[in-house]
C-alpha cells in the first residue's frame, strides 16, 4: 500500500508516532495515521487515570489491535488532564479518526518550554516516515 | 525471500510481511472486517505457501502407515484427512492434512516445517522405495471460506460443489486449470481449499486470474484473520499451540490416533501417553476484560500459578479476549474461573471447550 500519510500542519510529533496539539498548557494526543493504519484494527487500551504523572518519552499505556500490542509514549511531562472515555467503548475511532475523535489523552504539561523543542516539526515527522521502510 | 503466484496483487492491494520465509500479506483492509465477512459470508485466502508434497509409488500406502498414527489404508480416496507426524517421543512434529488421491497421497504441511518434514519423511525406511516430491512452487492454493463459500467458487466449477462432502475432495478444474478441489479449511466455516496444478510462481498469470475472479464475489483475507479465525474455532497453530515438546493427548488431538494402531513413527510413546491422563491440557479461555497473548501465565483465583497461554487475541465476533493455554489437569474444569496474568496485572477468565462460539450459529456445523 503506497497511500500518503496525513500529517497535519499544527501539530507537533514523536519518533513513535504519538502526536500532541497545544492550546496554552494543555496538550492533546493521540498516534499518528501512520501508527493507526501500521496497527490496522485498534481494539483496547490501557491507559492511567486523571492525575497520573507522565514524563516526557515515558511509556504511558498501551495500545492493542487484533495482532499486537503496543507502548504509547507521552510527548509531554506533566499530569492527565482527561482521557478520551469514547474509546472505552469505541477503540475504532482511533483508526476512523487518529487526529480527531480518536485523540487519546490530555496532559496538564508542566515543562512546556524545554521539552517543545525535542518535538518534531510536521516537516521532520515527514521527513522520518520517509527514512522508515514501507 | 519467497513469493507465491498471487504476490502482485498482495503488495498491490495488501499490507505485506514476511511470514515463514514467504512474503505474505497480513491484511488488505482490516482484520475486524475480513474476520467478519468470512463468519458471515465468504473470504478467500492465499495458501499457497503451504508445503505440498507427494507421495507416490506401489508402496505409498505402507510407507503413511509407517509415517502417521491415522491408518492412511482405511481411508477411502476421496478423503482429506487431519493427521500429525510424530518424532520417537510422541511430540509433534507437524500437523498436516492428507488427501488420499486415486493413485497417491498430496501431504498439505506448514510452510515453516516444510524443509524439517522433508527430511523426516525422506529418513524413514522405505523412503527409497516411494516417490516423495515437492509441488510447492509448481501449484497454488486458494481457500474459500464461510457460508457462502459455494456461491463464490461454483461459477469456476463444472462439479456441483454442494455434493463435494466436509472432508473429502474431488479432482476437476477450477476456471481453466486442472485442480484438487477439497472441502477443508482452517478457520471453522465451511469451504474448500483448491489446488490449482497448472499455474505456480514460474506461470502465475492463471493463478491471478482465478484470484481475480473468486475476489468478485469473496473479501480477500491475510493471516492476521487468518489467525483470528483459527483461535475462535480452537484450532491449534504449529509452533505456538503444539510442537515437538507437547502430545497429542494434551493438545486434544489424539482423536487422530487410529485404536490400536502400531508400526509408525512414536508409537511406543503413544502407547504409554495413552494409558495415563494427560498432566495438562489444552482448553479456551474467554476473558471477561483485556487482552490475552501468547506466553501469558494463567493463575488460578488464588495466583498460583497453572498453565501458560500458547494463541491469544481479540475476537472480533465475541468482541473480547479470547486464549488457548495448556492448563494443569486438574485445574482444567469447563467453566472453571481462572486468571491471565496482563503485563502484571491479573485478569479474570472462564475455562471452555472451544470454539469459542455458538456452534448453531457460526462455523460448519451450523444449522441456521
Amino acid at each position: 500500500m503506497t497511500d500518503p500519510y496525513t500529517i497535519p500542519a499544527d501539530l507537533l510529533y514523536t519518533k513513535e508516532h504519538e502526536w500532541t496539539r497545544l492550546e496554552g498548557s494543555t496538550a492533546r494526543v493521540g498516534i499518528t495515521e501512520y501508527a493507526a493504519k501500521t496497527l490496522n484494527d485498534v481494539v483496547y487500551l490501557s491507559l492511567p487515570s486523571p492525575g497520573a504523572n507522565l514524563r516526557q518519552y515515558a511509556s504511558f499505556g498501551t495500545i492493542e489491535s487484533i495482532k499486537a500490542v503496543s507502548e504509547l509514549y507521552s510527548p509531554l511531562s506533566g499530569t492527565v488532564k482527561r482521557l478520551n472515555t469514547e474509546l472505552q467503548t469505541r477503540p475504532e475511532l482511533v483508526n476512523q479518526s487518529p487526529y480527531g475523535d480518536g485523540w487519546i489523552v490530555e496532559i496538564d504539561a508542566s515543562n512546556l518550554a524545554d521539552e517543545k523543542t525535542k518535538l518534531l516539526s510536521p516537516d521532520q515527522y515527514a521527513e522520518f516516515l520517509a527514512t522508515l521502510g514501507k | 525471500m519467497n513469493r507465491t503466484s498471487l504476490y502482485d496483487f498482495h503488495a498491490a492491494n495488501g499490507k505485506v510481511v514476511e511470514f515463514a520465509g514467504y512474503d505474505m500479506p497480513i491484511w488488505y483492509s482490516s482484520i475486524s472486517e475480513e474476520h467478519l465477512a468470512v463468519r458471515n459470508h465468504v473470504g478467500i485466502f492465499d495458501v499457497s505457501h503451504m508445503g505440498r508434497v507427494v507421495v507416490a509409488g506401489a508402496g505409498a500406502t505402507q510407507f503413511l502407515e509407517g509415517l502417521v498414527p491415522t491408518a492412511s489404508s482405511s481411508q477411502p480416496v476421496g478423503k482429506s484427512f487431519y493427521t500429525l507426524l510424530l518424532n520417537p517421543a510422541g511430540g509433534i512434529i507437524d500437523d498436516i492434512i492428507i488427501i488420499k488421491r486415486p493413485d497417491d497421497y498430496l501431504l498439505v504441511v506448514n510452510a515453516a516445517n516444510k524443509a524439517k518434514d522433508l527430511e523426516h519423511i525422506r529418513s524413514l525406511p522405505g523412503s527409497s522405495a516411494v516417490s516423495i516430491q515437492d509441488i510447492t512452487d509448481d501449484t497454488t492454493m486458494i481457500a474459500v471460506q464461510g457460508p457462502e463459500a459455494i456461491q463464490a467458487l461454483q461459477p469456476l466449477s463444472t462439479v456441483d460443489l454442494s455434493q463435494i462432502k466436509r472432508f473429502t475432495h474431488t479432482r476437476s478444474r477450477v476456471g481453466k486449470s486442472d485442480a484438487t478441489i477439497t472441502r477443508t479449511g482452517y478457520t471453522g466455516e465451511d469451504g474448500f481449499e483448491i489446488i490449482l496444478y497448472d499455474s505456480g510462481v514460474r506461470n502465475s498469470s492463471l493463478a491471478a486470474s482465478i484470484w481475480g475472479d473468486l475476489a468478485t464475489r469473496a473479501t480477500p483475507c491475510g493471516l492476521g484473520a487468518r489467525d483470528s479465525l483459527r483461535i475462535e474455532a480452537g484450532l491449534p497453530l504449529y509452533g505456538s499451540d503444539i510442537d515437538e515438546t507437547t502430545n497429542p493427548f494434551e493438545a486434544e488431538l489424539s482423536w487422530v490416533i487410529s485404536k490400536g494402531k502400531t508400526g509408525y513413527v512414536g508409537d511406543g510413546a503413544i502407547a504409554r501417553y495413552g494409558a495415563t491422563p494427560p498432566q495438562r491440557l489444552r482448553r479456551g479461555i474467554v476473558m471477561a476484560d483485556k487482552i490475552p497473548r501468547h506466553g501469558f501465565v494463567i493463575t488460578d483465583p488464588a495466583d498460583r500459578r497453572i498453565g501458560e497461554v500458547t494463541s491469544g487475541t481479540f475476537s472480533p465476533l465475541l468482541r473480547k479476549g479470547i486464549a488457548m493455554g495448556y492448563i494443569d489437569a486438574p485445574d482444567s474444569q469447563l467453566g472453571g474461573t481462572v486468571q491471565v496474568v496482563v503485563r502484571g496485572s491479573p485478569s479474570q477468565g472462564k475455562i471452555i471447550k472451544p470454539p469459542f462460539y455458538d456452534e448453531t450459529m457460526y462455523g460448519w456445523k451450523r444449522t441456521r
